[in-house]
């Protein structure tokens, strides 16, 4: 099992692929166009803007490769890799990658419950929909967040959190698996649910 | 359901040692980082702070080695601080593992470094770190460990930082630091009152109900402290649960 992990340039990546090495994985980064072809399952870490993640994805004319690997191998997109899928964001003019129908809004409801943004820490997740990448973790288990923007409306939620809203803090289609939160951050039960991504058969 | 107050076990290291004194003063060794940081993993802290106490730039190389060694076998948030002075240091600290960077002496030098540092990494990953003392009615800011007076009021200094884009507040109260007298309470709620991040509280944690009073009295979002949890004297499972006894939301 050989697992790839997309660097466009601005996500720190090393984090997610460590976790994964520890799992006893074999692990390459992903940074050219030509380095999708060889591997088996594709890991999306992301941080920062979906306007300058796409931009970047098409400087290094990664766009296609990427989106050719999202129709064909199993796929999980983390943070901002979630929200890419989508076909628009409220933070950029730029479009998503358009693979999962909505867009991606800023956190409601914060005054409300005197909330701070960044959603930033621990907070529980509520699984919604059974899923092979959550066996063996219970339901309410807490998952690292550091976010402000979300996915709050598809059918294609397995898990759900609440912050001012409730909003996707996972979800998956056919070979496609993203999360809101890091699991490469959330400790044991992160670990664990990698684990799961790495055994996940198809 | 709300964010869980965060419990952060901190490591003072120097020379690639984990060590710990009284007052800023009379420096102790205390064991291996990595081992201790794999310790607090197993044991529930929702993250990992580590203080370079005086890191120069000869002992560049055994920080970043340590961070390494961390960074690789635990895997929960890592923030890393001391003798940080420019986006250099920044970028080979989060390329080495460190998911935050904690900033002190030199934000207060150079205040651009928390601005561009925070544009250039995003404000979840730069902690404005703060060593204060009582004089009055306000806190003075202190620099270089403590040891150098600034004419900075604390809570003014706080606000400049959310302004300037830090993520985070690490104050340390030098009055109450080493003491286990509990925290400075006064200084957290008059911080949380006027800031919309978050306030880290550090600083006089000794039993487990001072630690509970920051939160419930001083409003702290999270907790950090160094030698109750590293010789053992209170466990971090314990602190979760006596918070959780209070109302509060914990990640046990």
């Amino acid at each position: 099992m050989h697992l790839g992990v997309v660097d466009y340039g601005a996500s720190n990546i090393h984090s997610v692929a460590r976790a994964l090495q520890s799992l006893g994985s074999k692990v390459s980064i992903v940074d050219t166009p030509d380095k999708f072809k060889s591997i088996d399952k594709l890991v999306f870490p992301g941080q920062g803007s979906m306007g300058s993640c796409i931009k970047k994805l098409n400087e290094t004319e990664m766009i296609n490769p990427l989106l050719d690997a999202i129709k064909s191998k199993p796929f999980l997109g983390i943070c901002l890799g979630l929200q890419i899928l989508f076909d628009s964001s409220e933070e950029s003019k730029e479009k998503g990658l358009g693979v999962i129908n909505g867009s991606i809004t800023k956190i409601k409801d914060i005054n409300k419950e005197n909330l701070k943004i960044p959603h930033m820490g621990w907070n529980n997740v509520k699984i919604e929909k059974k899923h092979e990448l959550f066996s063996g973790i219970e339901d309410k288990q807490f998952f690292y967040f550091v976010h402000s923007f979300v996915a709050s409306n598809t059918e294609t939620s397995i898990t759900t959190t609440h912050y001012g809203e409730e909003f996707v803090s996972s979800l998956a289609t056919e070979n496609i698996f993203a999360t809101q939160f890091h699991p490469e951050k959330s400790g044991e039960i992160g670990l664990k649910f990698l684990e799961n991504f790495i055994n996940w058969k198809i | 359901m709300s964010l869980a107050v965060r419990i952060i076990p901190c490591l003072d290291v120097r020379g690639g040692r984990v060590v710990k004194g009284i007052n800023f003063k009379d420096i102790v060794d205390a064991g291996d980082p990595a081992e201790a940081a794999k310790r607090y993993d197993a044991e529930g802290a929702d993250e990992i702070c580590m203080l370079d106490i005086d890191a120069s730039f000869e002992e560049r190389s055994t920080t970043i080695e340590t961070v390494k060694s961390i960074a690789s076998q635990v895997f929960i948030p890592f923030t890393v601080g001391g003798g940080i002075k420019s986006l250099k240091d920044i970028d080979m600290l989060l390329k080495s593992g460190a998911d935050k960077v904690s900033i002190n002496t030199s934000a207060i030098l150079n205040p651009d470094l928390i601005e561009e540092a925070s544009k250039e990494y995003g404000a979840q990953c730069i902690v404005l770190a703060i060593d204060a003392k009582q004089d009055g009615e306000i806190w003075n800011v202190y620099t270089h460990g403590g040891k150098n007076k600034t004419e900075l009021d604390a809570i003014e200094w706080a606000k400049k930082g959310q302004d300037l884009g830090a993520g985070e507040i690490l104050m340390t109260s030098m009055d109450k630091d080493g003491t286990k007298s509990g925290f400075d309470n006064n200084l957290y709620m008059e911080l949380s009152n006027n800031l919309s991040i978050p306030v880290i509280a550090s600083g006089g944690a000794g039993e487990l109900s001072h630690l509970v009073d920051a939160v419930k009295l001083g409003k702290a979002d999270a907790l950090l402290a160094a030698s109750i949890f590293h010789y053992e004297e209170i466990s971090i499972k314990k602190v979760k649960q006596a918070l959780q006894t209070e109302g509060f939301e914990v990640r046990l």
